[in-house]
């Protein structure tokens, strides 16, 4: 901790509760309380996608909690998908985690959660504060907590679209567009409203999902790309593409490039979901106490702000204000209002039929 | 070179291609490095250096990259010695069961690297090692292996059994005979192994990624984890520096020994 | 020396002499069995089922996953697209390797070798990732190929995300390793044999199938065993080439282990393919005779 910066001191006690009453803690904060903190570790480790997702969260995260703390913070660019097999190794085998804090999507926290190989998170003081979108849906404390929301966006470059924005999924299958669509390879985003497409009913998930695998069907015959959350970026700035289905990051990110890009949320919806943060088992006390302290702080108003503003995503605590590029946009949903078109199914019907879904998907694009 | 005209232009346009096809990704790169825009594209949108400025202060890449040299070092004294004996024994004995010896051997290429990456990353946590880099290293050189193996006993064809047989019966040792008769035949072979060995270890990043952290990240591991958000030109000055070190390697091997070693097995 | 002579003869003593090979190979069966351990413990998973209510494997053993490997006609389709694709990218690379070596160790001038030289080992010092990326600026739709058409009028052609983009990434990649087994057993050919073929009256056609071919065998066979088994294990070059929907084995258990988290199924699929890929190196060795790779004295 330094002192030297007395206007961003913070200290171990403020951070537990509300950012507000920051100041005037600090100020008659006694001694005492030092001494009662767990020893600080130099270093935490959290794991963070890269670019500019690692740059916001260092913005609005990270580096402020290191000048509050002291503690440095390293960030781990591994995939979530290719962290998860390591933790659940050095869980199995007893081992420390080779990470403190998983910044990690919902669906696979979910599945570690369910594992057991997560901390419980249900004492971070912020919760408090927090919108019922940081809770994960069915479990009964915290394994995790969710941190924004994200849509899955029907993404577009105007030009192919000259008769304005598609207002149905279905105008993807128009013979033009053979080729230049891209989709996730595990078709995550698309599954929900191409079940709404093909005629389906959101109800019937998962039990019947024929109509969606129909739909997969016809959007199969106009050879989509198939990629991951860099390529979408990358086709779009190389003109490969005319349309995706993809998190409006990526192509905010693309637009951020100079590559002239829409999105919108067709009639038969788009997918909603969250990302969140999660503290692997096998910790040593203190480092467990200080990676709380961190997610506690990221659950903050200043922290989401900053770090919210770099992704375009909406937060989980009030009082946030959109950046001026996404005010009404569909992919920043804050009122009731604006979910109403958006499909959110819980995490564990996905992570227990997820794999199923993924390798209909995949027989259907390899086929 | 006694060659028909025939015969030299079907060789020239067949290198010639094969040379187009090697080196277009390197210049590709090392164009897009240049460029001053955001995006990595060729031909570069504007020339700068200013992704070389951004490496020059990216304190975390020089570290990875030392430790990716280690990691190769450690993988080229392992391989080395293991290798050499193994090449030699192959190429210069008939074994027993010598078929299911080569499977056995060949095994580092028919397990996919995230199979081995994932068995190692049991076996070494298992042994808690992991957390280190010397166990990159050995991993690097396991799943390396084979080519170390198939320098040496592909070099052998110079080997002599008369020169041996000479060599013993003028009262060498074994131990003699084998320093000064064998080891030199297979010299070209040790050292284009080598090579090898150390040059796939600076690479390596599906198996290094399985058993390293972020403390001990190494260079491909890192570029890799980046690209995999999203590629910018920074990544291409990486590759491109990592080219620059790899042709003053080549500028001092070329100087100390001589390429031609590589072909010489006489 | 004489005294390392002398503790040589006492810890291995001349009557050991017949064990002497094996003690050779011991340390490469030793580092190897590395991986047969992380090959055990792979085993192990294979024959656990995934429960998804909990994330965890099931205590006791099945063939669930073998069975489940073995019924769905993707993983056919995916197997058969990679042993196709090993066998096309060994053809293919051969046939470059060949001629490249051959100039390489054959020309008399020492700035070509040197520059062949070079222009093999550069591109193992970017990545197959960053390379194949390289390959995405050049045969894009925006790419330089499809501008240089655009010149002459051809409408931009989809050069990537195919079966043709994954064989040409995976040849490129290949290359190097190829030429660089071939070089020693080229080495190994006096060129008088070719010149007395060439004397005899053989044309250069003649003495390339009934000379060169034959002696160079070895070297064949050793660099089309590198770069098929390499093939059938690759992933990177698929996952970034193939657009998504070109995936080889390798890709598939990559998304076992990573993405549905059912390590169960993703060890199946890897112990299949060591299988199948140790069973093709087998038949290899069985058609060509053992000791194909021991190139030396013996099999002349």
């Amino acid at each position: 901790m330094t002192h030297s910066r007395p206007r961003r001191q913070l200290t171990r006690r403020s951070l537990l509760r509300s950012t507000a009453a920051l100041g005037a803690t600090a100020a008659i904060l006694p001694s005492k309380i030092w001494a009662q903190e767990p020893e600080k570790p130099s270093e935490l480790i959290v794991r963070a996608w890269g670019g500019s997702w690692v740059e916001s969260l260092k913005a609005g995260v990270s580096d402020p909690f290191t000048e509050m703390t002291g503690i440095r913070i390293r960030h781990d660019l591994t995939e979530d998908n290719e962290i998860q097999p390591k933790i659940w190794a050095a869980a199995a085998q007893g081992r420390v985690p080779p990470i403190h804090i998983n910044w990690d999507t919902t669906t696979n926290a979910t599945k570690s959660a369910l594992r057991g190989v997560t901390e419980d998170l249900s004492d971070l003081p912020n919760l408090a504060n927090a919108t019922e979108l940081a809770k994960p849906v069915g479990f009964d404390g915290y394994p995790m907590v969710n941190t924004y929301g994200y849509v899955y966006v029907l993404a577009y470059r105007p030009e192919a679209f000259p008769d304005g924005p598609p207002a149905s999924w279905r105008h993807l299958l128009d013979p033009k567009f053979k080729g230049r669509i891209a989709l996730y390879n595990d078709g995550i985003g698309f599954h929900f409203p191409a079940q709404v497409a093909g005629g389906g009913t959101l109800a019937d998930i998962p039990s019947n999902m024929t109509a969606c695998w129909d739909f997969v069907e016809e959007m199969k015959a106009q050879e989509p790309l198939l990629g991951e959350d860099p390529d979408f970026t990358t086709w779009f700035q190389n003109g490969e593409i005319d349309a995706a289905c993809t998190i409006s990051t990526n192509a905010r990110e693309a637009r951020m490039n100079g590559v002239d890009i829409q999105w919108t949320v067709p009639e038969e919806g788009a997918k909603f979901d969250t990302d969140g943060m999660w503290i692997p088992v096998g910790l040593p006390e203190n480092e467990l106490y200080w990676a709380k302290q961190y997610i506690n702080f990221a659950l903050t108003q200043q922290a989401q702000q900053v770090w919210l503003d770099g992704l375009g995503l909406p937060g989980v605590v009030p009082g946030l204000t959109p950046p001026a590029d996404l005010v009404d946009d569909a992919s920043y949903p804050t009122q009731p209002e604006d979910f109403k078109n958006l499909i959110r199914i819980s995490g564990q019907i996905q992570v227990e039929n997820e794999s199923e879904w993924f390798s209909k998907f995949k027989a259907i694009m390899q086929g | 070179m006694t060659a028909s005209r025939s015969q030299r232009v079907v060789i020239w346009i067949l290198v010639g291609l094969a040379l187009v096809v090697l080196s277009a990704p390197t210049v590709v790169v090392l164009g897009a490095s240049l460029t001053s825009g955001n995006i990595i594209t060729f031909p570069p949108d504007g020339l700068s250096l200013k992704w070389y400025a951004k490496l020059a202060q990216a304190a975390d890449l020089r570290d990875a990259f030392l430790r990716s040299l280690w990691v190769a070092s450690i993988c080229t004294a392992v391989a080395l010695p293991v290798g050499t004996l193994a090449g030699i024994a192959l190429a210069k004995f008939r074994l027993r069961f010598e078929n299911a010896l080569q499977i056995y051997l060949l095994l580092p290429f028919t397990i996919p690297l995230i199979g081995s990456g994932i068995g190692l990353m049991l076996v070494f946590g298992e042994w808690r090692v992991l957390g280190q880099l010397w166990p990159v290293g050995i991993a690097c050189a396991a799943i390396n292996l084979p080519f170390m193996i198939w320098a040496v006993s592909a070099s052998a064809g110079a080997l002599n059994d008369d020169l041996e047989l000479a060599a013993a019966s003028c009262g060498a040792g074994r131990v003699q005979t084998f320093v000064h008769v064998t080891l030199p035949a297979v010299l070209p072979g040790v050292i284009t192994g080598s090579l090898l060995m150390f040059i796939l270890a600076l690479n390596e990043f599906l198996v290094s990624l399985l058993l390293t952290d972020a403390r001990i990240v190494t260079l491909p591991v890192q570029i890799y984890n980046s690209i995999r958000s999203i590629i910018t030109p920074d990544l291409a000055a990486v590759s491109v520096v990592f080219i620059a070190c790899a042709a003053v390697a080549i500028a001092v091997l070329d100087r100390v020994v001589g390429l031609d070693i590589f072909l010489k097995s006489k | 020396m004489d005294g390392l002579e002398w503790a040589v003869d006492r810890l291995w003593p001349r009557t050991l002499s017949r064990l002497t090979p094996w003690l050779m190979v011991l340390p490469a069966i030793l580092l190897v069995g590395l991986l047969v351990l992380g090959l055990i413990q792979i085993a192990d998973a294979s024959l656990r089922t995934l429960d998804r209510s909990t994330f965890l494997m099931s205590d006791s053993w099945s063939d669930a996953n073998y069975a489940r490997a073995l019924s769905d006609p993707v993983y056919a389709k995916i197997l058969w697209r990679s042993l196709s694709g090993a066998v096309i990218v060994t053809a293919i690379t051969l046939f470059f390797a060949f001629p490249y070596a051959y100039l390489m160790v054959r020309t008399p001038r020492a700035w070509l070798r040197k520059l062949l030289l070079i222009a093999l080992f550069l591109p193992f010092f970017i990545g197959q990732v960053v390379r194949a990326y390289g390959w995405l600026i050049i045969l894009g739709n925006q790419g330089i190929v499809n501008d240089m058409l655009g010149l002459v009028g051809v409408a931009p052609l989809r050069l990537l995300y195919n079966y043709p983009a994954v064989v040409f990434g995976l040849v490129q990649y290949m290359l190097p390793f190829a030429v660089l087994m071939l070089a020693p057993a080229l080495t190994a050919i006096p060129e008088e044999t070719e010149a007395a073929a060439g004397s005899l009256g053989a044309n250069w056609g003649r003495t390339l199938v009934h000379v060169l071919l034959p002696m160079a065998r070895p070297g064949l066979v050793g660099a089309g065993l590198v770069v098929m088994t390499l093939t059938l294990t690759d992933f990177a070059m698929p996952a970034i080439l193939g657009g998504g929907s070109q995936d080889f084995i390798a890709n598939a258990i990559y998304d076992q282990f990573f993405r549905t988290s059912d390590q169960g199924l993703g060890s199946a699929l890897a112990l299949m393919l060591v299988g199948l890929g140790s069973l093709i190196v087998g038949a290899i060795f069985m058609l060509f005779g053992a000791g194909t790779l021991a190139m030396g004295g013996r099999s002349k």
